[in-house]
């Protein structure tokens, strides 16, 4: 009886393990280079008293991202391919150019890191970000996408820094855990502006779409259904749990030193002097790098594919340039144009670009949402997968408090000065 | 010649000058008459849908449509499965390009206009999937339709005759009411028809391989990526995937078989016919990466005594694939491999002559056991076509063609 029962569970971890994948992937370059340094700046600056937002904020990341795997294992089409079958040509240019602008946007970020990370060991960033540039085209182009990103995830590991870290810095687990459950809200524009950046930094369009192309990529059955759903989950809670000790390693180390700024890679690399002492700099600038690196793979490549995708254009990283021009010109010109930015202007005149990506992020993902929630009620598209009457109540939720939270982000970009000091 | 883009929201007055509604779709019906558009959608401004008859249309131009018929002899539109509709079927949707091998996306479907009798009727010219097209469904309804055309055709237009056509549909019961077949489509090469199944969803697959005959299905299975193959085969019917692999090669079918779960894998066995079975299962027993797992058990076997003519009748007798056919092997009567005999040398040589005497130097051949590597090193060294493959006896067991060869190679770059 029992030979049975255990046999039943190693089959079912066997097609869980088959399955995992995007959404563990997902999670890892959710903590980008903007993810680093927003939950970096989150414990800096405010303590634990950000923490409460993680818990919303996953919950809302796992129902948006439990509709795009769900999506992608039923109908085994990307989402770019639905909104263009069922929203027509000019949603989905909008759309498209939105997520471009968006991406290009976060890629500038990515390099951004880059170059910061690698400035703190000493590297020029006119040597490092082409150097990158060279890395993530070669890879992606020559090498094999699978490969590449194994061994980024591989290299995942070292966040594991931070918890090691945040440990050994001693915080006050009680007020953590406190910080973690009970919402305090100062009414400040940074605090705020903060806030949105950890919603924003956590749940963005980019990762929808790249997730259901990830699943429909897998190739999970329809009946194996369940485990792309826990493939989702634990993504989410690796994303949770990472952000949760670089807040609380932040929290303990630089906000406790009375500090509480950070203007580079140095700055937040303190967090991990517990762990690391001298060498905290160099620890944290590997894992930037690393962060940066694994975005600056995935990030503009998704782009173009689901770019040409929406279109019915040619793609793929095995055919030629002349097979596939538009994809090829739209790759390789979101790395050149990010590197370019970062190179050429100086950290100042890069801002503008940063700003406006999280404003295309913003506008965009509504929309993305509210498209996504349509699509996944549909029952000639979803069968028997349709959304739950109580899925259906919490996705219209979170859409229309990130509707509304991205709304007071745009706003915020816009008119700086108007909320209080 | 008038455009989707601009039908769609036609304002429709009935012959009286009453404002019907606007039009939000049209369908055509493919057992009736193809190419003629049979319906009109209407949209009422209570939100209600009308449907408009083919003869009931006085005149369409684009800016308005008007009726033959008053109000009241226009029925009320019920949802008809056997109609293709142009926007909801055709419209932003992936057909298959036959002509130019690939998939594309429709981004504007062409009419005729053509006077009939006492009615007007539209007629399917051709879908648009260029530039010119997008141009148009982006600047559609932002300004006048005459300042779009010519705005529009300063771009190239793409355009994909309605015959050329093959609409992708996932449900059979569908795609026999609309009488989608994709008999062009299995006239093209196999790799062609591999390189379009590697451009759709998995239900997309799965349309195009149910409606193909069994050897088509099977040519065109081979040439997708492995991973590919299981995914399908393991999604379509069990009956209908056996047959498809009864039309594979062995050694391919072997390969598949590998990737799926067991069970799936024993259901697929079990529905094949008995020898076709015993050959695959065969060919699974052995290790993976080695001759033995990359040889084929289809190959022409003469024993060593025979004539010329003897192996003639063997290859007229021959079930498997003739294309890759460049040399008969020969054995002795304990099936032990003594040498090969290039096709050129059997059709020059008398019926009467004896094939041992026809065989051409020491025959190169590899141990079932011997791996990837050598097989490719022995194919380069030699400029083999084909190797045989012997057991520890020196039995011959099957044979190794060069496309296997060139896939290994391939894929190891």
């Amino acid at each position: 009886m029992n030979q049975k029962r255990w046999r039943h569970w190693r089959a079912r971890l066997l097609i869980f393990l088959a399955v995992l994948g995007p959404g563990i992937i997902t999670a890892s370059v959710d903590n980008d280079v903007g993810g680093i340094y927003t939950y970096s700046l989150a414990g800096a600056r405010f303590g634990y008293s950000l923490l409460w937002t993680l818990i919303p904020t996953l919950l809302a990341l796992v129902v948006v991202q439990e509709m795009a795997a769900r999506m992608g294992v039923v109908t085994g089409k990307g989402l770019a391919d639905l909104i263009r079958e069922e929203y027509g040509f000019r949603t989905t240019l909008f759309i498209m150019a939105a997520l471009v602008v968006a991406n290009l946007g976060t890629t500038i970020a990515e390099f951004a890191g880059l170059a910061s990370g690698m400035g703190a060991l000493g590297v020029p960033r006119f040597v490092a970000v082409p150097l990158g540039v060279l890395i993530v085209w070669s890879l992606v182009v020559k090498g094999s996408y699978r490969i590449v990103e194994k061994v980024f995830l591989v290299a995942c590991l070292v966040y594991i820094a931070y918890p090691i870290s945040a440990f050994l810095a001693r915080p006050h687990w009680g007020e953590a855990l406190l910080g973690t459950v009970k919402p305090s809200f100062h009414f400040h524009a940074s605090y705020i502006y903060l806030m949105l950046a950890l919603v924003g930094t956590t749940i963005a369009p980019w990762q929808q779409f790249y997730l259901q192309a990830a699943v429909i990529e897998k190739g999970t059955k329809v009946k194996d259904y369940v485990f792309s759903r826990w493939d989702v989950i634990a993504g989410c809670m690796v994303t949770g749990v990472v952000a949760f000790f670089i807040i609380v390693a932040c929290g303990a180390t630089i906000y406790a030193s009375g500090h509480r700024q950070i203007r580079d890679a140095t700055d937040a690399a303190l967090a991990l002097r517990p762990l690391a002492g001298h060498a905290a700099s160099v620890l944290f600038a590997f894992g930037l790098c690393n962060a940066a690196l694994l975005s600056a793979c995935i990030l503009p490549l998704s782009t173009a594919f689901c770019v040409c995708e929406g279109f019915g254009l040619e793609s793929g990283v095995n055919k030629r340039m002349h097979e596939a021009p538009a994809f090829y010109w739209l790759y390789t010109g979101m790395l050149v144009v990010s590197a370019l930015v970062v190179v050429v202007l100086s950290e100042e005149k890069q801002i503008p670009f940063i700003l406006l990506s999280q404003v295309a992020n913003g506008i965009l993902l509504p929309f993305v949402l509210i498209f996504m929630i349509r699509l996944s009620n549909r029952k000639d598209l979803m069968g028997n997968y349709q959304n739950t009457p109580l899925f259906n109540t919490v996705a219209w939720l979170t859409a229309v408090v990130m509707a509304g939270l991205t709304l007071l982000l745009v706003v915020s970009a816009f008119f700086p000065n108007r909320l209080p000091r | 010649m008038i455009h989707f883009t601009e039908l769609d929201h036609l304002p429709i007055y009935d012959v009286r000058g009453r404002y019907l509604g606007r039009l939000m779709d049209m369908g055509v019906d493919p057992g009736q008459e193809p190419r003629r558009v049979a319906a009109y959608h209407v949209r009422t401004p209570k939100k209600e849908f009308l449907c408009i008859t083919h003869e009931q249309m006085q005149s369409i131009s684009v800016r308005s449509a008007q009726t033959r018929v008053p109000l009241d002899e226009i029925r009320c539109y019920s949802p008809d499965e056997g109609l293709i509709r142009i926007k909801k079927d055709v419209l932003d949707q992936q057909i298959i390009d036959v002509n130019h091998r690939k998939v594309v996306r429709v981004n504007d479907v062409d009419f005729d206009i053509q006077p009939v009798d006492s009615h007007t009727e539209l007629r399917l010219l051709d879908v648009n999937v260029g530039l010119s097209a997008a141009v148009r469904r982006l600047l559609q309804g932002l300004m006048a339709k005459h300042t779009i055309r010519t705005i529009s055709n300063l771009f190239p237009a793409k355009v994909i005759p309605w015959e050329f056509v093959n609409l992708i549909e996932s449900d059979p019961a569908r795609r026999v009411k609309l009488r989608i077949s994709y008999d062009r489509l299995a006239g093209l090469h196999p790799a062609d028809i591999a390189d379009i199944l590697e451009e759709l969803s998995r239900d997309e697959q799965k349309a195009v391989i149910e409606s193909l005959d069994d050897e088509t299905a099977a040519q065109a299975i081979s040439e997708i990526s492995t991973k590919m193959q299981a995914e399908l085969l393991g999604s379509i019917a069990t009956a209908k995937a056996a047959d498809i692999m009864e039309e594979m090669p062995p050694d391919e079918a072997a390969d598949v078989l590998q990737k799926l779960s067991p069970e799936t894998s024993a259901g697929l066995l079990a529905g094949m016919e008995k020898e076709g079975a015993e050959e695959v299962r065969e060919l699974l027993g052995f290790e993976e990466n080695t001759a033995g797992a990359l040889m084929t058990t289809e190959f022409v076997v003469v024993n060593e005594r025979e004539t010329v003519e003897a192996a003639i009748s063997a290859l007229r007798e021959f079930e498997g694939d003739l294309d890759s056919l460049s040399v008969i092997y020969v054995v002795n009567s304990l099936g032990m491999l003594t040498g090969a005999v290039p096709l050129g040398r059997i059709l020059l040589a008398p019926g009467s002559a004896v094939l041992s005497d026809l065989a051409t130097g020491p025959v190169i051949f590899a141990q079932s056991f011997a791996d990837a590597k050598r097989v490719v090193a022995l194919f380069h060294k030699y400029n083999l076509l084909t190797l045989p493959v012997v057991d520890e006896r020196g039995r011959l067991l099957g044979v190794v063609t060069a496309d296997d060869v060139l896939e290994l190679v391939v894929s190891r770059k």
